[in-house]
């Protein structure tokens, strides 16, 4: 019952609920309306008025649908998160010390980072030496991926390859495991980042195949390691793009559904059971400072999909419906002032996606926001994850602000948010057409804007930066770049061994590559392969399709 | 020759774009509309242009000042670009760069030509007003030095 | 618009910049873009300098709504003409923000490897906010690449409406472009783009929707009455992902100048007189005359607007006619008594513009006497009562035309031009 709440007294007939509001207004300054970033209203106190009847109960259990408190039944008590942090820096010498030395400290996977160059299908010698190594490991060939991986055991490590197709990293490392004697069928782990569609919305890398050919070429490799390679994620759906491109965590995870079933219908269109490959599927997200409201859009985002898998693709296998993804530690929250502030971020946000029921975690080193972490900033990125495993005992309850009354309301509330952006993309004809349309892009756009005008008016605090300066932030450590004379040697290596190859051998792996292009009863993947095995590059593989598909061509908004 | 043209609207032509690998535009974009809305004309690029093709642009273009967004190690290339533009005889444009720049190539990023590096927290009507001095200043030497040809 | 201080523009010296671009420096004849673009002094003498030696450029237009696959098109031409060892220039327009006058010229033409040949030459203006959503500035430009001896300019306008019709004074060749699938909004671009367009052009043609929109330009074109001898627009359907289409567009493009001759904007007796001074006093027959007054109304925008085409011409005498229809109607539903006017007043335009040196209205008077409905056909005709060096005199009828194969007199219009140089 509300009563006017001019009175000091209380009446007798007040309710608490009444008592709280009059205390509340009464001590508050100012009547400041709150939202969060995806522009959710934020209310002061939560209470079982916000529960819908019966919610409880919908609520659910872990492990089953609709999977709101956690895919499995056991999360985090059971087998706690992966500790897969990315690894990419200087020859693959240099990154497997530094993988090693990570795994030696309680990392649990791989996760390989390779040089922009790389991504932009290009090899080592057809880029400036000073850019080569700066931001991950330049691995050309399967030579290279047969050095990084040295020491890590293919067959029970699980190994994230970060690669937008035509997936070379892959196939690089498959014909690795193959030199060893590992069976495929023993290999697992995820083509990381293999969402083309996230990739032609963020330009995060150069996506190299224009748009149909990109997604011939995901479909192929759904398939192809379907077949011969049964324990691997070839679809990594990605939503960390777009959020540090600037999209709201709401817009992160609509867009990623809607990728995330564009995929899914083209595998349908292509003859696939969605029970033969979405258990394959995972996602890839980002986490932020947004404590609530990240943790609150997991769980809207697992419940959205369990009934999308099972309502609009048909599956039925519950292996299907279960919302599996890495998240990341937002680097565009991280500040190049005060960097060491940054490791206070970076807990903060790994609390979030650990609450939020992550399968796997990559946190981020406090320079990261300018180099390539360095050793101590790896060291402490994951003694991080330690820390709040073993020390803060994160694992031990499973999903414990389940029932919290703010928690609950917020989820919801993001669940309805996300809809209403993923209709918008149904109406645009699916995230295929809405991409090529620059329909997503322009609304990212929008929301960058409006952050960069929160931060500078002030409305939006960044500590360090726009509040709480300090002229003391030679707290930066030098840059580490990548040793030049190892560098260039490696290029000299790299060349030489390229020369030393059969010319008859590298232009018939080359023509299979092209053949498989242009046939549709083809598998364009297994081409890429058998190319790896020949001994091809990855630029040269790039090229050859760039040719053979067309160049993915980036669509200039502002 | 005096200079006696009175005070008239001048709008800079500023060249916002990225070399070398890396492909995040989230800042440039920000920076591009920042200066559309400051009343500029903006020349924007996708990124991983060549320095080639940002020296013919820039000829073609005539711009006053050449933006260089780069959030990666991009900016360890840019004292090539700065070779390049004085090659072509666009020594007078002015160059400056915004993102992620380590303390220790900041100084090797000035001395190699480049105006102003922008680091993150700069805002952008700070970015704006300084791009717009460049480009004055950008016009003045040109003039200076066509009028000794 | 900007007001900040800003520096006094230094004076280049305009005229060293247009001998030095004429000579092929690509700097100077970027710095001399600028200084027409700015207006800074000499600029406007410099340039018209240089036009005297336009008139061997191929200009074409292409213009089409946002989204149109504009740029793709330009791209292609640039690799069919660069294959056959064409230099290319390109002005790229684009609308400025009517908040602040700035603009963002995007740049996706330059995407391509094309645009990084040596051969080509791109410049971006933004329109300014000039009516017509094309500068000055940019209007010189062409003049200048065609002087400094590229072989082909094309200048591509983002088509909202107005500005599509204004790149009509500026080509020698139209192209529209229309993305497939509008449907019943192909009625709606009728107006505007099927006046000008001598090539239409049907994009993504990958898409299924391509050919059936392509049939419906096609069908539309069929049904607009042309007088004979005429240019009858063609529709292509082009592809830029399979590359399809191409080579039709390129043979429509070709088939057009060859149709065309000199070239409409070549034939415009501005730059007629500035090559030959003689061609002004060229004796033409009545086809002839009728043929260079055209080409003076194709260079007209309003004309284009209101479909206002030319019949017949003469030293000092032009013929126009135009059929109401709903973009002429006032408010009552009768014929804009403003419409009358500008028919009339393109045939004093016409008339007094004939002779070649250009003349400017000073005074113009109209009487209504009749009304005028939706349907009817009106022509005006333009004669000369008056002419000297400096003044010339005119008196234009309008009629309307009867069924019955009388004429209704409509208006009457006098007016008077002083003549420049």
């Amino acid at each position: 019952m509300n009563k006017p709440v001019d009175n000091r007294l209380l009446a007798e007939d007040e309710s608490a609920h009444a008592r709280w509001q009059r205390e509340f207004r009464a001590g508050v300054a100012e009547a400041r309306e709150i939202a969060n970033v995806s522009g959710i209203p934020i209310a002061p106190l939560y209470t079982a008025a916000d529960r819908p009847a019966g919610g409880d109960d919908a609520l659910g259990y872990p492990g089953q649908p609709d999977y709101t408190r956690g895919i499995y039944a056991t999360m985090h008590r059971g087998r706690t998160w992966t500790q897969r942090q990315l690894v990419g820096l200087g020859t693959p010498a240099d990154y497997n010390e530094r993988l090693l030395g990570i795994l030696a400290r309680g990392a649990t996977a791989v996760s390989l980072i390779p040089c922009n160059s790389v991504y932009r299908g290009l090899d080592a010698d057809s880029v400036d030496l000073e850019l080569l190594g700066t931001c991950g490991t330049v691995v050309d060939n399967a030579d290279h991926m047969a050095r990084c991986l040295e020491g890590v055991d293919l067959a029970e490590v699980s190994c994230a390859m970060n690669d937008p197709s035509p997936f070379t990293l892959l196939a690089f490392m498959l014909i690795a495991a193959e030199r060893r004697g590992i069976d495929w069928s023993r290999i697992s782990g995820t083509s990381n980042q293999s969402d083309y569609l996230s990739h032609y919305v963020a330009n995060h890398m150069f996506y190299r195949l224009a748009l149909p050919g990109a997604r011939r070429v995901l479909m192929d490799h759904i398939a192809w390691c379907r077949a011969h390679v049964p324990r691997w994620n070839p679809m990594s759906v990605v939503g960390q793009h777009m959020q540090q491109a600037g999209a709201t965590p709401a817009e992160a995870m609509a867009f990623t559904l809607s990728s995330a079933v564009q995929n899914a219908e083209d595998c349908i269109a292509r003859g696939m059971d969605p029970d033969q490959f979405l258990p394959r599927f995972t996602f890839f997200f980002d986490v932020s400072l947004s404590f609530f409201e990240e943790i609150a859009k997991f769980r809207a985002g697992r419940r959205i999909w369990a009934r999308l898998a099972r309502e609009r693709l048909g599956a039925r296998d519950e292996k299907s419906w279960r919302f599996k993804f890495h998240a990341q530690t937002s680097g565009v929250d991280l500040t190049r002032q005060q960097p060491l502030n940054n490791v206070a971020r970076v807990t903060a946000q790994a609390m979030a996606g650990i609450f939020g029921g992550l399968q796997s975690l990559h946190t981020d080193a406090y320079d990261e926001v300018y180099a390539t972490p360095s050793e101590a900033g790896a060291r402490i990125a994951i003694a991080t994850q330690n820390i709040l495993r073993e020390e803060a005992h994160l694992t031990d309850v499973i999903d414990p602000l389940g029932g919290s009354y703010y928690v609950e309301a917020l989820t919801d509330a993001m669940e309805e948010k996300i809809l209403a952006i993923m209709k918008t993309v149904d109406d645009a004809g699916g995230m295929y057409k809405a991409v090529e349309a620059g329909l997503v892009q322009r609304m990212i756009g929008a929301s960058a804007m409006r952050f960069q005008q929160r931060v500078e008016s002030g409305e939006q605090v960044v500590v360090g930066v726009n509040k709480y300066r300090a002229d003391d932030d030679a707290e930066r450590p030098p840059v580490e770049r990548p040793d030049r004379e190892r560098m260039q040697r490696h290029r000299d290596d790299f060349v030489r061994a390229q020369a030393e190859r059969s010319p008859t051998a590298v232009a018939k792996a080359l023509d299979e590559l092209s053949r498989a292009a242009e046939s549709d009863d083809r598998n364009v993947f297994a081409a890429v392969v058998d190319g790896a095995r020949a001994g091809l590059s990855n630029e040269e593989i790039c090229t050859r399709l760039r040719r053979d598909f067309g160049d993915g061509r980036p669509l200039v908004i502002v | 020759m005096n200079d006696d043209s009175p005070e008239r609207d001048f709008r800079p032509r500023v060249l916002v774009t990225k070399i070398g690998l890396d492909g995040h535009d989230r800042g440039s974009r920000i920076v591009a509309a920042a200066c559309r809305d400051a009343g500029m004309e903006v020349i924007y690029t996708p990124p991983w242009q060549s320095i080639p093709a940002v020296v013919k642009l820039a000829l073609e273009e005539d711009v006053d000042v050449v933006g260089i967004s780069s959030l990666a190690t991009d900016h360890l290339i840019v004292p090539k670009l700065m070779s390049a533009l004085r090659e072509a005889g666009l020594g007078d444009v002015r160059v400056i760069v915004g993102g992620i720049v380590p303390d220790q190539e900041e100084k090797a990023l000035i001395e190699s030509g480049v105006r102003e590096v922008f680091h993150p927290g700069s805002t952008m009507e700070q970015i704006t007003t300084r791009i717009r001095a460049y480009a004055g200043e950008a016009r003045r030497a040109r003039g200076e030095a066509e009028r000794q040809t | 618009m900007s007001t900040t201080a800003q520096p006094a523009a230094i004076r280049p010296s305009a005229a060293g910049l247009a001998e030095r671009a004429a000579a092929g420096d690509r700097h100077a004849l970027a710095r001399l873009l600028s200084a027409i673009d700015d207006d800074a002094p000499g600029a406007r003498d410099a340039a018209a300098g240089l036009a005297e030696r336009a008139g061997r450029a191929w200009v074409v237009g292409i213009t089409g709504v946002p989204g149109s696959g504009k740029s793709t098109l330009v791209d292609a031409l640039l690799g069919a003409w660069l294959a056959e060892g064409r230099t290319i220039a390109v002005v790229a327009i684009d609308p400025s923000s009517p908040i602040s006058g700035g603009a963002v010229l995007g740049d996706r033409i330059r995407m391509s490897a094309n645009a990084a040949d040596p051969r080509v030459f791109i410049r971006s203006f933004s329109a300014r906010g000039e009516l017509g959503g094309l500068s000055r500035a940019a209007r010189a430009a062409v003049d200048c690449f065609d002087a400094c001896g590229f072989e082909r300019v094309i200048v591509e306008t983002v088509g909202t409406g107005q500005s599509e019709t204004s790149i009509v004074a500026l080509a020698d060749t139209r192209v529209v472009v229309c993305p497939p699938g509008l449907g019943d909004d192909v009625q709606a671009i009728k107006a505007g783009t099927l006046e000008i367009a001598d090539v239409l052009v049907v994009s993504k043609g990958d898409l299924p929707l391509a050919a059936q929109t392509a049939r419906e330009l096609r069908d539309m074109l069929m049904l607009r009455p042309r007088p004979k001898g005429e240019w009858r627009p063609q529709a292509v359907v082009v592809s830029a992902l399979d590359g399809s289409g191409v080579h039709d567009l390129l043979a429509a493009l070709d088939a057009h100048r060859e149709a065309m001759g000199v070239g409409r904007r070549r034939a415009s007796p501005a730059i007629a007189r500035q090559r030959t001074p003689e061609a002004a006093s060229t004796v033409l027959d009545a086809e002839g005359w009728r043929g260079r007054i055209a080409a003076l109304a194709a260079r007209d925008g309003l004309c284009a607007t209101l479909g206002i085409v030319v019949r017949a011409g003469g030293p000092g005498r032009a013929e126009v006619a135009m059929t109401v229809d709903a973009r002429h109607l006032n408010f009552n539903g009768g014929c804009h008594g403003g419409a009358i006017f500008a028919l009339a007043d393109s045939a004093f335009g016409l008339a007094s513009n004939s002779h070649g040196p250009v003349a400017a209205g000073i005074d113009a008077h109209i009487t209504f006497q009749a009304a005028v409905r939706a349907g009817d056909t009106l022509v005006a005709r333009a004669t000369e009562v008056h002419r000297n060096r400096r003044i010339g005199v005119y008196r234009i009828d309008v009629v309307r035309e009867e069924e019955s194969a009388g004429e209704t007199a409509i208006s009457s219009f006098t007016g008077t031009v002083y003549v420049k140089d």
